[in-house]
């Protein structure tokens, strides 16, 4: 099956709501950047340790949670589309915060700043925090200018769900390098 | 144009449903209509597509009819040395298949921008769900090769505020025909202005169509479905 259309060859790209947009327009940077974070929690997801501690599950609904985020970035305020959409769930950060709590129960006090690493599964957790940061950015940036109330309000959830979402890898990369018997090499001057 | 406030879009893919085939017509020398028996739990919005898998193989159909129709209709292009199409066209009645759905984001989406439909072969499929579920006053193209191939032509005609038939081979036997296909019409006929564009069939006419969106009706909307 053809998956190119060859209609994005002269620098354009449709947004899911039709509106035809530069490649490098503000909208189209935060969602590249949540793609790529989605991509990055498959490679943290493959790069769990082998039993996984049950923690595929939850990961794979972040990775659709994140696709329902993708959908309202890709659509313009006020669209026409937007009426199709459904609407993010305004718990979505509880659900984060859960298994924050979740993970976190088991953990030693931080004693200081962790050096990124240990199991890879970890070191890529720690990535993906850093990948969610740098989209939560962009869509900060991109909800300033977002003034239709529907729209605005998306962005708002989506705001909080990728502010949580980096809280949790960080304790998820603590969680795993535990699991695994790694200890956490803290910052020394 | 009138407006219809969209249907809520049915986002939860359901199935796999086992149905049967209740008809197999054929719509011209190279289409037929597959008329399936409809699931009771089964929703769709105009527009969307169903998964369709028979004979070992699975293939993305548009559905012809509109939601409150009781039956499915499918309206299927035969590829020669298709493994699924081929097939399904000499599938009868009471045949057992399965599919999935429903599928897609190609439905309706009412706005103050005049839509233009265009469509290439059994790319009208959708554009049918669309008109039999209500919408009405859009501009439709539907590029074929020859007059024998303007399917649904008598249904969806008359809830067009404008139906033009783009014939790349055949000659024009009637003022609503026009000789080319429908990226020249788009090119040379169609007042440039901003339009809600509804594009579905071969991947070649979207490229094209969308690109002449982009030059000549800026400030338009366009939405895609691409026929393999």
């Amino acid at each position: 099956m053809k998956i190119y259309t060859g209609s994005g060859d002269r620098g354009k790209t449709s947004l899911f709501s039709g509106e035809r947009v530069p490649k490098d327009s503000e909208r189209i940077e935060a969602y590249g950047d949540l793609d790529e974070l989605n991509s990055v929690i498959g490679v943290l997801i493959a790069g769990l340790p082998v039993d996984g501690g049950g923690l595929r599950p939850e990961l794979h609904e972040i990775q659709s949670e994140l696709f329902a985020i993708g959908a309202w970035l890709a659509t313009a305020p006020g669209a026409p589309a937007a009426a199709a959409l459904p609407p993010l769930d305004p718990d979505g950060a509880k659900g984060l915060e859960r298994g924050i709590d979740r993970l976190d129960a088991d953990l030693p006090p931080l004693a200081g700043f962790i050096l990124p690493g240990g199991h890879p599964g970890a070191a890529w957790a720690h990535i993906a925090r850093t990948v969610c940061r740098r989209t939560e950015r962009r869509v900060v940036g991109l909800a300033a200018g977002v003034t239709e109330a529907a729209a605005a309000e998306q962005m708002k959830h989506a705001i909080v769900y990728l502010n949580r979402l980096s809280d949790y890898f960080f304790v998820l990369a603590r969680h795993i390098n535990r699991l695994q018997g790694i200890e956490e090499r803290l910052w020394k001057r | 144009m009138e407006t219809v406030r969209p249907p809520a879009l049915r986002t939860k893919t359901a199935g796999p449903f086992t149905v049967r085939v209740l008809a197999n017509r054929r719509l011209s020398a190279n289409a037929f209509e597959l008329t399936l028996a409809r699931p009771p739990r089964f929703y769709f919005t105009a527009g969307q597509r169903l998964r369709l898998e028979y004979a070992g193989a699975q293939r993305d159909y548009s559905i012809v009819s509109a939601p409150a129709e009781t039956d499915l209709r499918l309206c299927i292009r035969r590829v020669e040395g298709g493994r699924l199409s081929a097939r399904l066209a000499h599938a009868g009645a009471d045949d057992p298949m399965m599919f999935t759905g429903p599928h897609g984001y190609f439905t309706f989406k009412p706005s103050a921008h005049p839509a233009v439909f265009v469509a290439t072969g059994t790319g009208i499929a959708p554009f049918c769900a669309m008109a039999g579920a209500g919408v009405s006053g859009f501009t439709l193209l539907h590029g074929v090769e020859t007059p024998a191939d303007l399917y649904y032509r008598d249904f969806i005609q008359p809830r067009a505020a404008a139906y033009v038939a783009c014939l790349s081979a055949g000659r024009p036997a009637e003022p609503a025909h026009y000789p080319g296909w429908v990226t020249d019409y788009l090119r040379n006929c169609l007042p440039p202005r901003a339009c809600d564009f509804y594009l579905c069939g071969r991947q070649d006419m979207i490229r094209d169509a969308t690109l002449l969106a982009d030059e000549r009706f800026p400030g338009s909307l366009v939405y895609t479905e691409i026929f393999y």
